[in-house]
């Protein structure tokens, strides 16, 4: 019996078994998962897209997958936010369901196929996320039990006020989940978000040991930085399972 | 086994068993967040059987019969939150949705009800009578594959009912009541996405035998009052309220059915 259920009816025998036993460690597939996570501001996604460029360029089968972004219940997300009626659960219950939905159709069978994945923010963003909104971590660490632990995880740290600045700089205004308002912290929005952002980010520093964070210092130079991150990923991962196949191409043609 | 609880502190004594954690007779392990199941002093009734097991009858009738014995009567069910109902019903129309998804809407459509309708209403101290409750979607969900262990971490925070009474019929029954009523059979009431049979009947049969194994187990498990919802109407409905005035501390137990739900009292 497994944890989560098996993507797709369809899979001959061996996937099946492949599929149902638990995350941990034994990965059974010929995928790779990359992961990059920290707060708002903290310089993961730019740094995730340099390394899905330098990928792209080198011609690597590879996919790209964003926390938040399944179109199936993102009306639900939408109208639950506009209306202000979700609670720490129901949040919390939302984006789970959305991400199991590109969980099961998108990343598990790509694994399963061989591709890299690259995602910008994992199932640690719904950790920190929730457990500063007073979820409770045991029950948030059972929901997402069916999701494949990374390969990598970079965790982009930069200090609380920095992160503040690039985002205060850069966005007009906060939204309401977004900056923590539903936790009456301030009624302040920039202030709310301040101290909200600061619970997340203790909530990551949490998790550093326990989930194996490769931790990034995002004051660092850009360059630096995406330096460090190829090179961890050359160390960390046979890239060359991931190339162009020449015999495949060949036996097509 | 009557299940004479008090009605403050809302402990029940029907097989209840390992408390865990942080469990309080109110929970199955966790507290909401933000939320002090103390406060309650309202009762929670569950109905849980099957389509065509008479669960709705059976609401409508103890509706009446509460408010006339001057009780507040709140109703959940499940897909109907205000949050995501209209999503699942879109989701369910799709047959895109994977099970992983629809297990998590249906939790969330659960808390959604929970936290916006039950607890309000269980703090004010309504009576609330759930059309089935989270045990059905743990069995639906384990026929199709999910862990129970995953199911009861996702469920951990459930308010624990006062009272479940399980109406218990054959599927036979029940699939010739539905289609009584209806003429037709849902796909999902089916299991037709299990592929268990081409055959429209027998896959309703296989799929409703899955289930109710299922039920067996949570009602071992949770402790459910197991009644023959082959029973009519009429006596099904004796023993519920018999069963319902003893842990609300209601002394007779008289009731005739209005004009206008009479033609369900058979």
């Amino acid at each position: 019996m497994s944890s989560r259920p098996s993507s797709t009816v369809e899979q001959s025998p061996a996937n099946l078994a492949e599929s149902a036993p638990q995350l941990e460690p034994a990965r059974k597939y010929p995928g790779a998962l990359i992961v990059v996570e920290g707060i708002d501001g903290s310089g993961k996604s730019t740094q995730l897209y340099l390394l899905k460029r330098w990928l792209e360029i080198g011609g690597y089968r590879l996919h790209f997958t964003e926390w938040n972004s399944s179109p199936l219940v993102k009306s639900a997300t939408r109208r639950g936010k506009q209306r202000r009626l979700l609670t720490p659960t129901t949040f919390s219950l939302l984006h789970a369901a959305d991400f199991a939905d590109r969980c099961e159709r998108q990343i598990l069978p790509l694994l399963h196929s061989g591709y890299l994945v690259l995602a910008d923010r994992y199932i640690y963003t719904a950790f920190a996320r929730d457990v500063a909104r007073n979820c409770s971590p045991r029950w948030l660490r059972n929901l997402y039990r069916f999701a494949p632990v990374p390969d990598i995880t970079f965790y982009f740290r930069a200090p609380l006020d920095v992160a503040v600045k690039r985002i205060m700089s850069g966005r007009p205004k906060l939204k309401y989940y977004e900056a923590g308002m539903d936790l009456n912290l301030s009624l302040d929005r920039a202030e709310s978000f301040r101290i909200f952002q600061g619970r997340i980010l203790a909530q990551y520093d949490e998790m550093i040991e326990s989930d194996k964070f490769v931790v990034m210092d995002g004051t660092m130079a850009v360059n630096t930085l995406q330096k460090q991150m190829r090179q961890m990923v050359k160390a960390r991962i046979d890239l060359a399972r991931f190339a162009p196949k020449k015999s495949a191409k060949r036996a097509a043609l | 086994m009557t299940a004479k609880a008090s009605r403050k502190n809302g402990s029940s004594k029907n097989g209840r068993k390992e408390l865990s954690h942080g469990a309080t007779p109110r929970n199955y392990g966790l507290p909401l967040p933000g939320v002090n199941d103390q406060e309650f002093g309202g009762s929670l009734i569950v109905i849980e059987g099957m389509d065509g097991s008479g669960r709705s009858t059976q609401i409508s009738l103890l509706t009446e019969w509460l408010e006339s014995e001057g009780f507040a009567v709140e109703t959940m069910g499940l897909r109907r939150s205000g949050l995501v109902a209209k999503d699942i019903d879109a989701l369910l129309a799709e047959n895109t949705i994977t099970r992983m998804t629809l297990t998590l809407m249906y939790a969330t459509d659960f808390y959604d009800q929970l936290e916006h309708r039950i607890i309000p209403a269980l703090r004010s101290d309504f009576v609330v009578l759930a059309d089935r409750y989270f045990y059905t979607l743990i069995a639906r969900a384990v026929a199709r594959g999910i862990e129970r262990d995953y199911l009861n971490g996702l469920y951990e925070m459930a308010v624990r009912p006062d009272l479940t009474f399980w109406l218990n019929v054959h599927p036979e029954v029940a699939f010739e009541r539905e289609f009584r009523k209806s003429h037709a059979i849902s796909y999902w009431e089916s299991g037709r996405d299990l592929s268990l049979s081409d055959d429209l009947f027998q896959s309703f049969i296989l799929y409703q035998a899955k289930i109710k194994k299922e039920f067996e187990g949570l009602s071992e498990r949770h402790g459910f009052i197991a009644m023959d919802g082959e029973a009519s109407v009429v006596s099904v409905n004796n023993e519920l309220r018999k069963r319902i005035a003893a842990h609300l501390g209601i002394q007779h137990t008289h009731y005739r059915p209005s004009a206008a739900l009479a033609p369900l009292w058979r």
